[in-house]
């Protein structure tokens, strides 16, 4: 079976080098514009958190193209380069905002997990981002969801005095 | 560079003159590339240039020059780095300043290796740079607001929460002379007074975001050369100064007698336990922040969440304020500590400065040349936290005492008088930081007196302790650093000179190439050694620099600098410490340590870099070597 990129929340200092990563892994350039996976830091917050795709396969029914497709080997979303128009529905349907269209070539930016060798984890000297099998991967998945349901502490906004 | 394309660069320099409003690309120039390759090298010769000798800093004619160097953005570790270029208002020498954050890569990103802010506009204004077109924009409604209120102001104007915004508080605007620049809210380009720099040409901010592509020559060994680098240094993020930030090591430099307190008459706190990074970690700190490209991480996001000295989450608490703001005074809690240093922060002025100036003022009171009629009736008390916090809000709003000690410790000992002077420590007028001259080695004597380029500074361009107090070689035996090193407190015949020369040429390619000096000041096995960097640069500009090249790269630019000085005015008999800094220190581990023999010292120091022991100026024969003949031509007469 397929391994599952996850991530171990709390760890990651938003460093980004995986963004940078990323970009090179498929287009030999350095652009965080270009990564699939972005790393979201909130103003006033402790929070880094790396935004990446699940592989959920959403984007996949809702492309008017058919441009998308699962690889049933790695488990990950692939994007028809010829196919792709660039319309931007699979931008729309992310709910976590980790599909997004190329700035260069305005295609479908969307994790290809690299052919199931992720560059990103390659480089999280962190150990925030892991790629597991299918049941170690569902412990981290569980911890990700309950989080949501923790009690939210609200700090301090900034200048209060 | 066969075809003439650049690699690494982004490839051109926008210059903005606020005088007219107006706004022009220009492309870099191969020429000074391959003579001063980027950074701050690049910018002292447009500044050398440009400039003219004994301009007023505050005027329009001051050029602010934004820099990144190649490596800026790119996957080299550390490399999430900015550096600001002018002339200092606090010092009237060469000025720079580096802030971390995302700012110098997004402005990569965005098209541009350099910004050169020229004139100064009659209203309040900011440049925007997103989306490939740079405009100057109105900034009448956020002049006056804190750096993290105008932060998020102009984060939602643009559009954009992942831009990267450089700005000014009221301190800049104020003219605060160690006023900082502040990036992405917390990363301060502190030294030297850059914020007031933006404070007189009325530019409250810079926000940027691009995305455009940054190219390596040789695509897949530079990649593996970053790869290999990373894994290198992100070994730091997993030692102290990843774990428990640059305030990790408040504790060693205490136990060696190397920790400065109660304005640099000690370097022993007996409160130190107080005041550690392992305290910090324990009770403070909500999490680890790195800047963009950093695998050690040592920013420290922390809070107070209650109580008297209450304060927002920020990334603070670094072992420079830590020990400024918090030993110098001998305040004694990080609480307070955390809130001035916040303060600091979002009025934008100095921390390093600022506490030198508190812990002066309070020696001033103690010694009755300051008294409550010039501070409005606060009783400045070592240890009095409170006090210390009043007479911060004082130098942030420029009131009464305030006033005077916003102008720097220089010019407020100047005006106090009657031996004031012998206890304000500055180099150059740059106010020294919480390295010292006896307690940590001997080196910083030279480092501060010399204070080439930007005055009495630890890190620019090296933490010179990294050979006799760390012991540490960076990978520079191959090109001449001597080894062993001596005894930290040894003054002459240990080739002290020749050392510090090397870790000064080494150091100084950091604001070159555009990297965190955190990066280079550890173990050879987890730092960017000389060897690392040429493999590098090599692989991503495509031309072979080697070690030795690099080198020579970093003689001109720090021989450059110090002839903008000398230009300005520098001599030898500029070179030198407050008395405080030779005096025997008071307790502690190192308690008797002085200074007695700086002048040989000096002597062994100026033979080392080539320059003239009678005027302190670089010779003509080393100016020669350099290929600076036109400089040699200019002070030393054609």
């Amino acid at each position: 079976m397929p391994k599952k990129l996850v991530i171990s929340p709390n760890k990651c200092t938003g460093c980004g080098i995986c963004m940078l990563a990323c970009s090179y892994r498929h287009f030999k350039v350095i652009n965080p514009a270009r990564s699939r996976i972005r790393v979201v830091r909130l103003p006033h917050e402790p929070v880094d958190s790396p935004i990446y795709c699940i592989q959920c396969g959403l984007c996949i029914s809702a492309c008017p193209f058919n441009a998308l497709s699962r690889d049933l080997r790695i488990g990950a979303v692939k994007v028809d380069p010829e196919k792709c128009t660039g319309c931007g529905i699979c931008v729309h349907v992310c709910p976590y905002g980790a599909a997004s269209r190329d700035p260069k070539t305005h295609k479908a930016l969307i994790c290809d997990l690299c052919d199931g060798d992720p560059e990103c984890v390659k480089v999280c000297s962190e150990g925030v981002l892991l790629y597991l099998d299918p049941d170690d991967a569902a412990e981290y998945k569980r911890i990700a969801f309950s989080r949501l349901q923790r009690r939210e502490v609200t700090p301090l906004r900034p200048d209060t005095r | 560079m066969a075809d003439g394309k650049l690699y690494g660069y982004a490839g051109k320099i926008l210059r903005v003159n606020l005088s007219k409003a107006k706004i022009v690309e220009e492309d870099l120039r191969p020429d000074l590339l391959k003579l001063y390759l980027g950074g701050t090298g690049y910018a002292v010769r447009m500044l050398w240039d440009s400039l003219e000798k004994g301009i007023d800093p505050l005027s329009p004619k001051n050029l602010l020059i934004a820099c990144t160097g190649p490596l800026t953005g790119t996957l080299t570790p550390c490399s999430g780095s900015v550096e600001f270029a002018f002339k200092s208002p606090l010092t009237g020498i060469f000025g720079q300043t580096r802030a971390g954050g995302r700012f110098g890569p997004k402005l990569k990103y965005a098209g541009y290796d350099f910004i050169i802010v020229e004139g100064a506009s009659d209203k309040p204004v900011y440049l925007s740079i997103m989306d490939g077109s740079p405009e100057l924009r109105d900034a009448s409604h956020i002049w006056g607001k804190t750096v993290h209120e105008a932060t998020d102001i102009l984060l939602e104007e643009v559009g954009d929460p992942e831009a990267s915004v450089a700005c000014i508080g009221p301190g800049g605007e104020r003219l605060i002379r160690y006023a900082s620049i502040m990036v992405d809210y917390d990363r301060a380009a502190g030294r030297c007074g850059g914020g007031a720099v933006m404070g007189s040409k009325r530019l409250k901010a810079i926000v940027v975001n691009g995305d455009r592509d940054i190219e390596a020559a040789k695509p897949d060994e530079f990649y593996e050369a970053a790869l290999e680098a990373i894994k290198a240094v992100s070994k730091q993020g997993r030692g102290s100064l990843g774990q428990f930030g640059t305030v990790g090591g408040l504790l060693g430099l205490n136990e060696s007698g190397a920790l400065p307190t109660k304005n640099f008459q000690t370097c022993y706190y007996e409160e130190a336990e107080k005041m550690s990074g392992q305290e910090l970690a324990r009770k403070y700190l909500l999490k680890r922040r790195a800047c963009m490209g950093c695998p050690i991480g040592c920013g420290r996001y922390v809070w107070v969440p209650s109580g008297p000295y209450m304060t927002p989450p920020h990334e603070g608490a670094e072992y420079e304020t830590t020990d400024m703001i918090g030993v110098q005074s001998m305040i004694g809690s990080l609480e307070p500590l955390i809130r001035a240093d916040y303060l600091c922060n979002t009025y934008g002025i100095d921390t390093i400065s600022a506490g030198n100036v508190i812990a002066f003022a309070i020696e001033a009171y103690e010694r009755g040349l300051i008294t409550d009629e010039d501070t409005g009736g606060i009783k400045l008390r070592w240890g009095d936290a409170d006090a210390c916090l009043k007479l911060l809000e004082l130098i942030i709003e420029r009131r009464g005492i305030g006033d005077l000690l916003a102008e720097g410790v220089k010019r407020a000992a100047e005006k106090i008088g009657r031996g004031a002077e012998d206890f304000a420590c500055h180099g150059k007028g740059l106010e020294v930081p919480a390295h010292d001259t006896r307690g940590t080695s001997k080196s910083f004597a030279i480092q501060y007196a010399i204070g080439n380029p930007r005055g009495a500074c630890h890190i620019e361009p090296l933490w010179a302790g990294m050979w006799d107090f760390s012991r540490s070689s960076l990978g520079l035996r191959e090109l001449g650093l001597p080894w062993p090193p001596p005894s930290r407190f040894e003054e002459v015949g240990v080739k002290r000179g020749e050392a510090c020369r090397l870790l000064w040429l080494y150091g100084e390619l950091a604001s070159i190439l555009g990297i965190c000096r955190f990066s280079m000041q550890g173990g050879e096995d987890e730092i960017l050694t000389p060897a690392r960097l040429s493999r590098l640069v090599s692989t991503l500009t495509g031309w072979g620099l080697t070690p030795k090249d690099l080198i020579k790269i970093s003689d001109r630019v720090y021989t450059l600098k110090r002839c903008f000085n000398v230009r300005e005015g520098v001599s030898r008999k500029d070179d030198r410490l407050p008395r405080r800094l030779m005096e025997p220190l008071a307790t502690g581990p190192t308690k008797g340590q002085r200074v007695e023999n700086l002048d040989v010292m000096l002597d062994e120091t100026y033979e080392a870099l080539g320059w003239d022991k009678k005027t302190g100026k670089p010779t003509r024969e080393k100016l020669k070597e350099l290929g600076l003949d036109d400089v040699a031509e200019v002070i030393w007469g054609g």
